[in-house]
């Protein structure tokens, strides 16, 4: 174990210190990864002039949404981008995942080292600069419930859409390329939880309540942080659901991921 | 030599309607995403029943509308041209009895009318199950919307080849190009119909061919706009097209110029 995360963080190191080599290079990566998350939320915040509100919700809310989910996506992406399922499919295909395998140091720790974009540091940023304005704008009445629990429902996001780019990789293993319906649960799914889930057609709803409890991450938490009622009359402790479905789904990831890889075969190129 | 071009165009849209698998998959992910939009829209329509011009069934249309032409005009980014120039398959492109703009329009031009129909119109087709959707309703109509389609694609192509040309400059522009490409996304309409806007953005947006590529489109198809105004969009569409290609020829002289193949 502390030979494992020796090996992960020198593997950082090296991901990191290769990716500053090129300086205005990579401010450019991380002004472009800010502006596309900015350019999203400035279509929104500009069509609020006429609209003033969403389901009900003021701007100030959504960002309080928005902003965590864009924290929490930007550290999945950069502490799991290993396990990206595109890139991922990609090192399966060309079999530079048998060459990770032989090596004498554990799998997981590999595949997590081997990606590190410190580019998505841009969207975290943005993300907490949102959420920023959203606790200013929105008069938030903290309590110190809220201060420690705050962390723990970026923890459930990142352990729940991490969950997801692994399952993502390990279903490579059998289809080769990394397939859409991840994709529709990774970006749709997370696209999803950035609105409020009340304006979502009662089936698409359920679907993400019951079949993928994806409502528990982002929007229960946020009833919780604003005081408001909850629409759909659940118990008490929903809000609180958050770091548990992030962390027995990511659970199960990972028993998937050894049951994938105890059944890996090589494509033999 | 038109002939030429119309072949390679054919090959083009042969090729493209050879992946129907990653077409199929790619048509639920924006069907998803279209339902997503509809909900996002209707939320903040509230109780209102038109806006700008956009009725409720007119701003379900628009979302399908602008989600069938992601393919069609490589709307997400396209950097084949940047790729062929840094890889150096260019030369191969220079060695070809054909202006290698052309050559490449009509690459484009087969790919975008197989995307059209893989793509767009069947996405439409299985949009109208989820929701009410609104049609033009005469042939003049139809055939505004024809050219205006057809237009938006000429506006998208110069465009991006005009951003890919910047490979001859940099061997690193992709990070150029991921801007240029997301200027569309805001600029043509793509994110919100341009009219919800504020007022200083469309002005600025006008100063850019980008609602020429999309936001025209949709206006045209729900007749929001129409008699003179529609002649002049139109108008607009072509002359930004016209000048974009004018623009992409002299870039591309200068690019040339600078070109060194290396062998190997």
């Amino acid at each position: 174990m502390r030979q494992a995360f020796d090996i992960y963080r020198r593997l950082l190191g090296v991901q990191i210190r290769s990716q500053l080599q090129y300086r205005v290079s990579f401010s450019f990566d991380l002004f472009s990864a800010i502006l596309v998350t900015a350019t999203e939320f400035a279509a929104l915040a500009l069509v609020f002039e006429r609209f003033e509100q969403i389901g009900g919700w003021t701007l100030g809310e959504v960002a309080f949404l928005f902003g965590l989910l864009e924290i929490s996506f930007g550290i999945m992406d950069m502490v799991f981008g290993g396990f990206d399922p595109q890139d991922f499919g990609a090192s399966v295909r060309h079999g530079s995942f048998d060459q990770i395998m032989l090596r004498p140091a554990h799998l997981l720790t590999q595949v997590l080292g081997s990606q590190f974009a410190l580019r998505r540091l841009g969207r975290i940023v943005f993300g907490a600069g949102v959420l920023l304005f959203a606790v200013t704008v929105t008069q938030l009445d903290w309590t110190l419930a809220k201060v420690l629990y705050l962390p723990l429902v970026v923890t459930g996001m990142v352990l729940f859409f991490g969950g997801l780019y692994i399952v993502g990789s390990t279903i490579t293993f059998w289809t080769v390329e990394s397939i859409e319906a991840i994709n529709i649960l990774t970006y749709g799914g997370s696209y999803l939880i950035s609105y409020p889930m009340h304006i979502y057609q009662n089936w698409l709803r359920r679907i993400f309540t019951y079949l993928v409890p994806a409502i528990f991450l982002n929007y229960y938490p946020v009833l919780y942080f604003l005081d408001k009622p909850d629409p759909f009359g659940f118990p008490a402790f929903a809000p609180f659901l958050s770091p548990l479905v992030g962390v027995a789904s990511f659970v199960a990831a990972l028993a998937f991921w050894r049951f994938g890889v105890k059944h890996y075969q090589s494509t033999g190129s | 030599m038109l002939k030429l071009y119309f072949e390679v165009a054919k090959r083009s849209f042969q090729r493209t309607l050879t992946y129907r698998a990653a077409a199929v998959a790619g048509l639920a992910t924006n069907i998803f995403f279209g339902l997503l939009r509809v909900a996002i829209l209707l939320a903040l329509y509230g109780d209102r029943q038109v806006v700008e011009g956009y009725t409720v069934a007119g701003v379900i249309t628009y979302t399908g509308l602008s989600q069938a032409v992601i393919a069609y005009l490589s709307l997400f980014g396209w950097y084949d041209f940047m790729y062929a120039v840094h890889r150096g398959d260019v030369a191969a492109d220079l060695l070809k009895p054909m202006n290698l703009f052309s050559f490449w329009l009509a690459q484009d031009l087969g790919r975008a009318v197989a995307s059209l129909l893989l793509r767009g119109v069947t996405f439409m087709l299985i949009y109208e199950i989820f929701f009410d959707l609104t049609y033009p309703t005469t042939i003049w109509a139809w055939l505004a919307l024809a050219t205006s389609l057809l237009l938006s694609w000429l506006v998208s192509f110069a465009w991006r080849f005009l951003v890919n040309t910047a490979a001859f400059w940099s061997p690193n522009a992709r990070g150029f190009g991921r801007f240029a490409f997301l200027s569309v996304l805001f600029f043509s309409g793509f994110l919100m119909p341009l009219a919800f806007f504020p007022a200083w953005v469309q002005k600025l947006a006008s100063f850019t061919p980008f609602p020429y590529l999309l936001n025209t489109v949709v206006e045209i198809y729900l007749g929001i706009v129409s008699g003179p105004a529609l002649v002049e969009a139109l108008l607009l569409q072509a002359a930004w097209a016209l000048g974009l290609i004018v623009l992409v020829q002299a870039v591309l002289r200068f690019g040339l110029r600078r070109l060194v193949i290396l062998g190997g």
